[in-house]
């Protein structure tokens, strides 16, 4: 297999999140990974202390430059997540432009990083890039409720409303929308969270189709970070490997990994319960 | 295992060099690696274009300080490598100090990167920094020939040369030293290059010092490779970790996983340039994702000849 993917994500010294989450599972899946440091962090910003540098815009640019100057900038995959500066990420824009420019078959996976339990924990003025520019060139989105609410301005209260928030955003972009988390009741009880995902394909007479699938996933009882950039990572591995099967590659992933909520919130709102047990069941929405 | 390993070496966004080289196979044999990146480059020098950013002495500091303000500052082993910077070499002194208090078994693994083929390829004021700071600190080191004779002032032409070296090398400090390649003759003949090894072991039981010398000819291939020096010292740590008595085995495996690694190299460097045409740097990658199986459980390809077991 020869797939290289261009991941632009933090780096931690120590620990596992941005693009240490992300890199090591996909290269034991045999992907080719090029990454682009956004940070250099001792640690994640959960720990009482945190201590390093960011990487600016133009040295972002910098850093493209040399792999453009020497031919080598086609990607099959690019993989962003966690980002704070509006002027670097539109400068992530700008580079995805232009590799997909270069390989028109490029997939962008984006996780769309705002913030989760109702309350934004990046600046403001990220959420106008994302949704006007970040978003319309993004192949596969990873948004959890609150992102998907804020992107399209519609609140999700039944399946029913998170069918159209994800018909909403494949409209702005992306054919494979996954809901990571969601607040919808499981029919599994409390100790379950709803997750949802959506694919559109055009069949080969042409006509298009969209398949729908909601997961019940095992709540862990516990605060993880980066579990969203695995998540997000293995998202691009499975389709990868079943690019019009959705349900298999949202089933795989869940199963894989442990499922918790960002610790970027604050302290007061840490208080998400999630219990893991092994996944039960999902089932396939047939609309 | 539950082994922790701090590697204070460059980052490329492209290809395999310094911790781009040895972080994925250290993660592939189960240790925990937290690095520390002195340099993010689009790619390695030997391109013909490169760009990034350097980490400054001050920059390493602010790191480490995180680290040590959450009192996560403990580490089983550390590796370094390329430097280009001597305040910056400083700074990696202190830390290695600082977490040997913290940790008095830590293991230091220490590739001293200054040149080869008879030319150095850093600052030469480096040297004295390499010489009086540096090495003496150092548990496991792996020179080459050129960078063995610069430390001790020494030169190799025999194999008794070599021997003497790394005694020298002993002296200074590191009880394990790999001559990672030699121009010595190899007895198998000019596709071979010569490498020697030799770690002091203490007999806990009657406080006997023993040497075990080794020595191994390695096929050449006729390419320039880069990164393998970080892949080597890397391996050398996962290795000497597994089998902390016995550098004969350790360096079998790691010189074996280098030639897996190689070899799947060059095989793919030639496909890609095409019949008769000398493959590009971008195309002379090392394939290392591709080695995963080779880097967990390694075939041995080359045999390693136990020299001599002196006891005093």
């Amino acid at each position: 297999m020869e797939c290289r993917v261009l991941s632009i994500q933090s780096h931690v010294v120590r620990g596992y999140v941005g693009n240490k989450s992300a890199s090591f599972p996909l290269q034991l899946l045999g992907f080719e990974v090029d990454s682009i440091n956004s940070v250099q962090f001792s640690n994640h910003t959960g720990y009482s202390h945190w201590k390093g540098q960011v990487l600016t815009a133009d040295e972002l640019h910098v850093l493209y430059e040399g792999i453009k100057l020497n031919n080598v900038h086609h990607y099959d995959y690019v993989l962003t997540g966690y980002t704070r500066d509006t002027s670097f990420l539109e400068m992530v824009v700008d580079i995805v432009q232009e590799l997909k420019r270069a390989n028109p078959n490029l997939v962008y996976v984006c996780d769309p990083v705002l913030g989760d339990h109702g309350s934004m924990y990046v600046p403001q003025n990220l959420y106008p890039v994302y949704k006007n520019k970040v978003v319309p060139v993004a192949d596969i989105i990873t948004p959890n409720q609150f992102e998907a609410e804020l992107l399209t301005g519609k609140n999700i209260s039944t399946e029913k409303d998170a069918v159209e928030v994800m018909d909403l955003l494949h409209a702005m972009g992306p054919d494979t929308v996954v809901i990571t988390s969601s607040d919808l009741p499981s029919r599994l009880g409390d100790r379950f969270l709803v997750s949802l995902g959506s694919q559109r394909h055009v069949r080969p007479d042409g006509s298009r189709t969209t398949q729908r699938v909601r997961l019940e996933v095992p709540k862990v009882d516990a605060v993880f970070v980066g579990t969203g950039d695995l998540f997000a990572a293995m998202l691009l591995a499975w389709t990868h490997h079943y690019p019009t099967d959705l349900k298999v590659h949202t089933h795989k992933q869940t199963q894989k990994k442990l499922f918790g909520a960002q610790s970027k919130v604050p302290e007061s709102l840490r208080n998400r319960s999630r219990l893991f047990k092994d996944l039960q069941r999902f089932d396939e929405l047939v609309l | 295992m539950e082994c922790r390993v701090l590697s204070i070496q460059s980052h490329v966004v492209r290809g395999y060099v310094g911790n781009k080289s040895a972080t994925f196979p250290l993660q592939v044999l189960g240790f925990e690696v937290d690095s520390i990146n002195s340099v993010q480059f689009s790619n390695h020098t030997g391109y013909a274009h490169w760009k990034g950013q350097v980490l400054t002495a001050e920059e390493l500091n602010v790191l480490y300080e995180g680290i040590k303000l959450n009192n996560v500052n403990h580490y089983d082993y550390i590796l370094t490598g390329y430097s280009r910077d001597i305040s910056f070499l400083e700074t990696v002194v202190d830390i290695i100090k600082e977490l040997k208090k913290a940790n008095p078994s830590l293991v230091y693994v220490c590739d001293p990167v200054m040149g080869d083929q008879g030319a150095m390829y850093v600052p030469e004021n480096l040297l004295p920094v390499y010489k009086n700071k540096v090495v003496p600190l150092a548990d496991i080191l792996t020179p080459n020939q050129f960078e063995a004779e610069l430390l001790t002032g020494r030169k190799i032409n025999t194999e008794e040369d070599a021997i003497e070296v790394m005694d020298l090398l002993h002296k200074m400090g590191p009880e394990t030293v790999v001559l990672t390649s030699t121009d010595l003759p190899s007895k198998q003949g000019d596709q071979f290059l010569v490498a020697l090894g030799s770690q002091k072991i203490s007999k806990v039981s009657d406080g006997t010092n023993t040497d075990q010398k080794i020595c191994m000819d390695i096929p050449k291939v006729d390419a320039v490779f880069v990164g393998t020096g970080d892949l080597f010292a890397a391996m050398m740590l996962a290795w000497t970790h597994h089998h902390p008595k016995d550098l004969k085995t350790a360096c079998e495996k790691t010189v074996s996983v280098m030639h897996h690694v190689i070899k799947r190299t060059i095989t793919y460097a030639n496909e890609m340039a095409g019949p008769g045409k000398r493959p590009t740097p971008a195309q002379l990658e090392l394939r290392m994702v591709q080695s995963k199986a080779d880097i967990e459980n390694p075939a041995i390809v080359v045999e390693a000849k136990v020299l001599q077991k002196s006891s005093q």
